[in-house]
């Protein structure tokens, strides 16, 4: 990879983690507030109101916000202290296969819950 | 001051992290039926738990507050020296203080 791509790589990470921060702390509000003003729902309205359509989609975004935001910081601080190359790699994998596995599994349960 | 938001900056990320698939779990388990969703708060509620939810809670203010300083160092707003260290404690401080608040809400 020549100097320059990898410089405008890093800029785009930087750039995704803000992106994301920014997305994710909304969704955060926004579910805050509801439980604010809705504390202790029953199942029902529980489910009601994760299966709509409003929560379910930018449900799902949340969680591909939060999987670029994991992915970035916890790479972030992989590089900075496992310092060994093979361990490093071993790690970075069992992190991607967590947050992908878990990414899918939150999918499969709006898809489920909307149908 | 910055050095400990920062530092747990980092720690409650990985913390976040870590917890990402039992919170999954939570969620899955809380929304397959009444049964479910009942077993789900009742965990919430158990003694031991609703410890490790005040660290979760914790973990997810202070890097909220925090991630928020740092966009808002980004955009070049609160760089002075005082004021990073004034918002340093303040984020701290409120991370805590929203982790108690929550603890109150479960209790």
């Amino acid at each position: 990879m020549d100097p320059v791509s990898h410089h405008a790589d890093g800029l785009r990470t930087w750039l995704l983690q803000r992106v994301s921060a920014v997305y994710l702390g909304l969704f955060l509000l926004y579910v805050l507030a509801h439980f604010w003003l809705n504390p202790r729902p029953d199942y029902e309205a529980w489910r009601a109101w994760v299966a709509s359509p409003v929560v379910s989609i930018t449900g799902a975004g949340f969680i591909l916000a939060l999987l670029i935001h994991g992915w970035v910081g916890v790479r972030d601080v992989t590089l900075d202290y496992i310092h060994h190359l093979g361990l490093r790699l071993v790690l970075l994998t069992l992190v991607a296969f967590l947050l992908i596995g878990c990414g899918l599994w939150v999918m499969r349960i709006l898809i489920v819950i909307s149908s | 001051m910055g050095a400990v938001t920062s530092i747990a900056h980092r720690v409650t990320g990985v913390v976040l992290f870590l917890t990402f698939p039992f919170l999954v779990y939570l969620l899955d388990l809380s929304l397959q039926d009444a049964d479910g969703f009942n077993q789900a708060t009742a965990w919430l509620q158990s003694t031991w738990l609703r410890l490790g939810s005040a660290v979760i809670a914790w973990s997810l203010f202070h890097h909220l507050f925090a991630g928020i300083r740092y966009l808002l160092i980004d955009i070049e707003a609160g760089v002075s020296l005082r004021q990073a260290r004034a918002s340093a404690w303040l984020v701290n401080v409120a991370g805590v203080t929203a982790a108690v608040l929550y603890l109150g809400w479960i209790l």
